[in-house]
């Protein structure tokens, strides 16, 4: 495979669609985890977020 | 349903817990020793104390022996209360602790005997890489089986934190490892010049991002809510810190080489990344910080919450900082000063320092039952790790700004202003007040030291803790209508695989095209192979740790062409395995000493190396005159010869047959050389074969020209 890519990569000319490349792989990456995060149910976001406090020692919330 | 009854094991937690304080207290001594060698040389007593092997010695213990084993503490404490389990296996955990634990021994005896690879932060000799790996995956084998054996359905965010810094640091320690021994305790890396440098880099970089953060990032998420008694501020946000964290760090490296001979658009890729990183981190620092709402009022009695606080507000500032300093005007600026000193201090004592304080202050009166002994130490101890930071990053910031404001400074008539040696000195105050800085950190340390004893001495062990939990219902497949990301925290191995993937993407990109694309790497037909006597000579510069504090990478601006001459180029480097670029600048750059600005006689380079001060006055180089007595090994130059010819150096064949009569014909030149300077010196000591490398530096480019 290597090989294969060294064929078309002798020359640096086109290397600038490497950064941008790259940029738009992240893009569509965070996007779509935006997507999937922000559409989590609310329940089981807090059932989650309890998990290091077992249910012998629930975090005692403070009403001050 | 039936609750099943087990055990958690504390051995294991206390065992690291107590080995994370005592090579925190050798790693801090170590590097205070080494600040103070910079404003009393005389400290450098013998070759094996000698600044530079010690630093190596210092940035390893701090890294993996106080940060590594703080890091095996908090996982093994969290791991199994967060599944709800057992550690999988004791042997493992036994082999893990103990195993690490002769790793470093063996790190604290190789490194002052000058047995090094020349890379930082990955010095450690091949034999001590294989045994790094090895008891690596016994952590992660230890670590998934108890995945796999849990009682918790679901995994929490500080476990993929966890599972992403095994796996990354092994792909990290793999690839960077790959070298070819020539001996039992000697190997050359597999990369030469700008490759060496580019993957010493993403390892560099990625050892401060999944070995220094995002560990103890899981650890923030775990211990954190349990100091605050309350659970993290945003849920949803751990998960976007993670993805983009990890997708992101693996693409920052390039920015420790900006306006090097790297190629330009690896560079452009190394600051983009490592601007859009600055999010995740502050997304994670935040996150940290408004755990703390509405208990902000506990942060003033518990010393805990405010190592804590410390800890992730030092995170915040070194997060936004890095970004800062990958942009290439400000690069410039702060590259080879000790502004980057006070930068990483800032990381190394506030984040991961003062959080595992933190977490050593929560965590040991549990497994001891009983409470601390003091809590008014604990206070002292905050104050003075506090004091500490802010004396010893401000006169680092200062000395910073005021080094490269020198190195750059003209006069009207277009001369530099400033000799090197004069940046140098004017650095001491500086260093002093750095170590004194360091010093505060390391009385708070000891204070700890104390309490801690006291403390485990006052209780007993609970070596197995009862715990109780029902066992986890299998559920293989995936239901309908289920997020996506329950589903992925249900399957540790689909979690880690992605991981993978992730952390890959970054490195194949920026990493496979500067292997393989010939054009970055201009060739440039004057540069040959090191002679043996420079190869020899070579290795010894490597084997004192001159990168260290000397650069061989001369940046494109008039104040450095001027100052040492044409700036460096990809294809000089072509032979270098390793790369010696460096980080630093203490003393001058040397990739021009044996033809440009600054070069000097053989002679002068002899006095110098028996004393620095002696030629350059007011210097703080460490003497080398034990050079000057001990005999240059020879025996092993037909090896290196072969070694370096596997790698690609076009040595001819056959030429390690002859390569020790070329060694002393050179050598003699040298020697013959010194005597008309009125010096008399055998032509088989040390110093004659590192006189021929510093001559040779940067000479091969000028022969180009003079074509």
């Amino acid at each position: 495979m290597f090989k294969f890519i060294q064929q078309y990569a002798e020359k640096i000319e086109n290397i600038e669609v490497y950064p941008i490349f790259s940029l738009l792989v992240f893009f569509i990456f965070f996007m779509v985890l935006l997507y999937l995060v922000i559409r989590m149910d609310k329940k089981s976001v807090q059932q989650l977020s309890n998990l290091p406090f077992s249910t012998t020692e629930e975090p005692s919330q403070q009403t001050t | 349903m039936q609750v099943e009854k087990f055990y958690y094991d504390n051995r294991t937690v206390k065992n690291f817990a107590f080995a994370t304080i005592l090579w925190g207290v050798v790693g801090m001594l170590v590097g205070l020793y080494a600040a103070l060698q910079l404003v009393f040389p005389s400290l450098n007593v013998t070759q094996y104390g000698s600044f530079g092997r010690l630093r190596p010695l210092h940035t390893n213990a701090v890294i993996f022996a106080f940060v590594g084993n703080g890091i095996f503490m908090g996982v093994y404490y969290s791991l199994q209360r967060l599944l709800k389990a057992r550690m999988y296996s004791d042997l493992l955990s036994k082999i893990h602790f103990w195993g690490w634990q002769l790793i470093i021994v063996g790190a604290a005896i190789t490194l002052p005997l000058g047995l090094t690879n020349g890379a930082e932060y990955a010095e450690l000799i091949w034999p001590i890489d294989l045994a790094i790996t090895i008891i690596w995956v016994v952590f992660g084998w230890n670590m998934f089986a108890t995945i796999i054996k849990r009682r918790e359905k679901h995994l929490y965010v500080a476990i993929w934190f966890y599972i992403a810094t095994l796996v990354t640091v092994a792909v990290l320690h793999i690839v960077r490892s790959i070298e070819l021994p020539y001996s039992w305790l000697h190997s050359y890396s597999w990369y030469a010049g700008v490759q060496d440098a580019l993957v010493q880099w993403w390892y560099g970089h990625n050892a401060v991002a999944f070995f220094l953060t995002t560990p103890y990032l899981g650890l923030m998420y775990y211990f954190m809510p349990k100091a605050a008694n309350r659970p993290v501020y945003s849920y949803r946000l751990s998960i976007i810190h993670f993805w983009s964290l990890i997708f992101l760090y693996i693409w920052a490296g390039p920015h420790h080489l900006l306006y090097t001979a790297l190629p330009n658009w690896a560079q452009s890729l190394g600051i983009v990344f490592s601007i859009m990183l600055l999010f995740p981190s502050w997304g994670g620092m935040i996150n940290g910080l408004l755990t703390l709402r509405g208990a902000w009022d506990r942060v003033r009695d518990d010393v805990v919450l405010k190592f804590m606080v410390v800890a992730v507000t030092a995170y915040g500032m070194a997060t936004f900082e890095g970004p800062m300093l990958s942009l290439k005007n400000v690069s410039a600026i702060a590259h080879y000063t000790d502004w980057i000193v006070a930068h990483v201090h800032v990381g190394a004592l506030g984040w991961n320092g003062m959080l595992t304080f933190g977490i050593i202050y929560w965590l040991i009166p549990r497994i001891f039952n009983t409470p601390l002994y003091s809590k008014k130490l604990a206070a002292n101890h905050f104050w003075l790790g506090t004091l500490g930071i802010i004396f010893y990053a401000v006169p680092l910031y200062w000395a910073g700004f005021t080094q490269s404001s020198m190195w750059k400074e003209f006069t009207e008539s277009g001369q530099l202003k400033y000799a090197f040696l004069e940046t140098v000195t004017y650095m001491k105050p500086f260093y002093a007040m750095r170590s004194f800085g360091g010093a505060l950190y390391l009385v708070g340390a000891c204070l700890m030291v104390y309490n801690i004893y006291k403390t485990a001495k006052a209780g007993k062990l609970v070596a197995d803790e009862a715990a109780e939990a029902a066992p986890m219902i299998k559920e293989e497949a995936r239901h309908k209508g289920e997020h996506w990301h329950r589903w992925i925290e249900r399957k540790p191995m689909q979690m880690m695989v992605l991981a993978l993937i992730v952390i890959l993407i970054g490195g194949v990109i920026e990493i496979i095209p500067t292997f393989l694309v010939k054009s970055n790497v201009p060739t440039i037909s004057s540069v040959k192979p090191y002679t043996p006597l420079e190869l020899q000579g070579r290795d010894l510069y490597v084997r004192e740790g001159c990168y260290t504090c000397h650069s061989q990478m001369i940046r494109p601006f008039r104040s450095e062409t001027e100052r040492y001459g044409e700036y460096s180029k990809a294809g000089e480097f072509v032979y270098d395995h390793p790369f010696q670029w460096g980080s630093k600048r203490t003393g001058p750059d040397l990739a021009r000493s044996g033809t440009g600005n600054l070069k000097k006689s053989d002679g002068w380079h002899f006095r110098h190396f028996r004393e620095p001060a002696s030629m350059s006055e007011g210097s703080i180089m460490p003497p080398y005159s034990f050079m000057l007595t001990q005999e240059l090994d020879t025996s092993n130059t037909a090896a290196k010869i072969n070694a370096m010819r596997t790698l690609g150096v076009p040595y001819a064949e056959g030429f390690e047959l002859i390569a020790n009569q070329d060694l002393l014909k050179q050598a003699t030149g040298i020697a013959s050389n010194l005597k008309a300077d009125s010096i008399r010196i055998s032509p088989t000591k040390e110093v004659i074969a590192l006189i021929a490398y510093i001559q040779r530096m940067g000479t091969d480019i000028s022969k180009q020209k003079n074509n």
